[in-house]
């Protein structure tokens, strides 16, 4: 009796589980920590949070060999930064809901480390996709500016009417003044970009024959 | 080739009364004499010349009219086009391949909401080089770098969506790298401190 009852409910389960996993993460994910993600995928989907950055970094970790354990608590950490940046957009813009694309954005933005009261600024002041400013501001707090300074550029760039990805070239204008021979400081460099505004030069990637063979991380 | 009769080669050639032939031979001589006068004739009206007294006797249908008035009728007069099978199939699969063969264009060509990715890195003595991140699902094998020079420089293009993308180089197929020209990282958030390179790719429309 008890293996039939035992049998029915490894039965009735079987479909539940199929049903509910995520297929792009079978057989790229351990087994073992399958039920987990796909636990933590649920939960965001029942608090409308989008997900793909989830199945993302369950495919990384599955990709990269990482842990079961570790692989999970990537995930959920992964869960929170997206239910911390839903609060930010939400608190940012209350009279609209907030976007999946806005609420990602935000999330990244954390997660390379920019300060929740900063992108809140941010957010508040401009009306478009959030994605180019906060990692604007994320490339030049990452190069020692002032994050109120930085964030006040970024202001006077929008004005001057660099939007979306221009906003890049204005972190990468920064950089490049910070690094310029002779040296100078964060404060004269936001100002020598701020007086050139808005004729702010395209950043180019780099070209194979401009790679500087140096030993690194990879070399 | 048989041999003529000599009586009738004298009397073909004028030393003997035709008259004199017996009867078989006077037949043929007859039949000679009468082909000799058919060649020597002059035909009464040349090929070019029946044509263009056929021209003359149907005006309506002659060329009248200038250049564009003919052209147009050329235009309009139905021909009959007689082509081969096989000349058909091979000129079929002559346009096929025109239409459907790419280009080279010197490189990938991005959509409107998609932007071009170099990807660069300095890897001497590597064997093997790719880059696997978010755009591709972290799958291994989807995006190989080149180097042909074998310098160590290893290279690729790619058409990515645009927006924000995190990847790291697999070397030698388990050496896992992040790009150290990406100039933007972020903490994988797997707890051990490792970092992703961080890609923003610019939509086609706003590259210069």
């Amino acid at each position: 009796m008890r293996v039939r009852l035992a049998l029915a409910l490894v039965l009735a389960a079987t479909p539940l589980t199929a049903q509910n996993g995520n297929p792009r993460l079978a057989g790229r994910v351990p087994p073992a920590a399958l039920a987990a993600i796909d636990s933590i995928i649920a939960t965001a989907v029942a608090e409308s949070l989008p997900t793909e950055p989830l199945v993302q970094k369950a495919l990384e970790g599955g990709a990269k060999g990482i842990p079961v354990a570790r692989l999970v608590n990537g995930v959920r950490h992964g869960l929170v930064q997206l239910r911390d940046a839903r609060a930010i957009v939400s608190r940012s813009a209350p009279a609209r809901a907030a976007l999946d694309g806005d609420v990602a954005a935000v999330a990244a933005a954390l997660a390379r480390g920019l300060d929740p009261g900063l992108i809140e600024r941010l957010l508040s002041a401009d009306s478009e996709p959030p994605g180019p400013v906060l990692h604007a501001a994320a490339d030049l707090v990452a190069h020692r500016f002032p994050a109120d300074s930085a964030a006040e550029l970024l202001r006077a760039a929008q004005q001057q009417g660099l939007h979306g990805t221009r906003l890049l070239d204005v972190a990468v204008a920064a950089s490049h003044e910070l690094q310029r021979e002779g040296g100078r400081t964060p404060t004269e460099a936001l100002a020598r970009v701020r007086a050139m505004l808005p004729n702010i030069p395209v950043a180019t990637p780099p070209h194979p024959r401009t790679v500087t063979r140096r030993p690194g991380r990879g070399s | 080739m048989s041999p003529i009769d000599p009586r009738l080669q004298e009397a073909l050639d004028g030393e003997r009364d035709p008259g004199e032939l017996a009867a078989d031979l006077g037949e043929a001589y007859a039949r000679l004499i009468a082909a000799t006068q058919l060649l020597s004739a002059t035909p009464r009206l040349s090929v070019a010349a029946r044509v263009m007294a056929e021209i003359r006797q149907n005006p309506a249908q002659a060329q009248t009219g200038g250049p564009l008035r003919r052209s147009i009728r050329w235009l309009g007069r139905p021909i009959t086009v007689r082509l081969r099978p096989a000349w058909t199939l091979a000129l079929a699969a002559g346009l096929a391949a025109v239409l459907l063969l790419p280009f080279e264009r010197g490189g990938p060509t991005p959509g409107v909401t998609q932007g071009v990715a170099k990807f660069v890195g300095h890897f001497p003595g590597a064997r093997s080089v790719e880059v696997v991140g978010s755009f591709n699902d972290w799958s291994r094998g989807a995006l190989a770098l080149n180097d042909d020079d074998h310098d160590g420089i290893w290279h690729a293009d790619a058409v990515l969506p645009a927006g924000q993308h995190e990847y790291m180089f697999v070397v030698d197929g388990e050496r896992w790298v992040p790009d150290p020209l990406a100039g933007r990282f972020v903490d994988d958030g797997f707890g051990e401190g490792q970092q992703n390179s961080l890609l923003i790719v610019r939509p086609a429309a706003a590259q210069p």
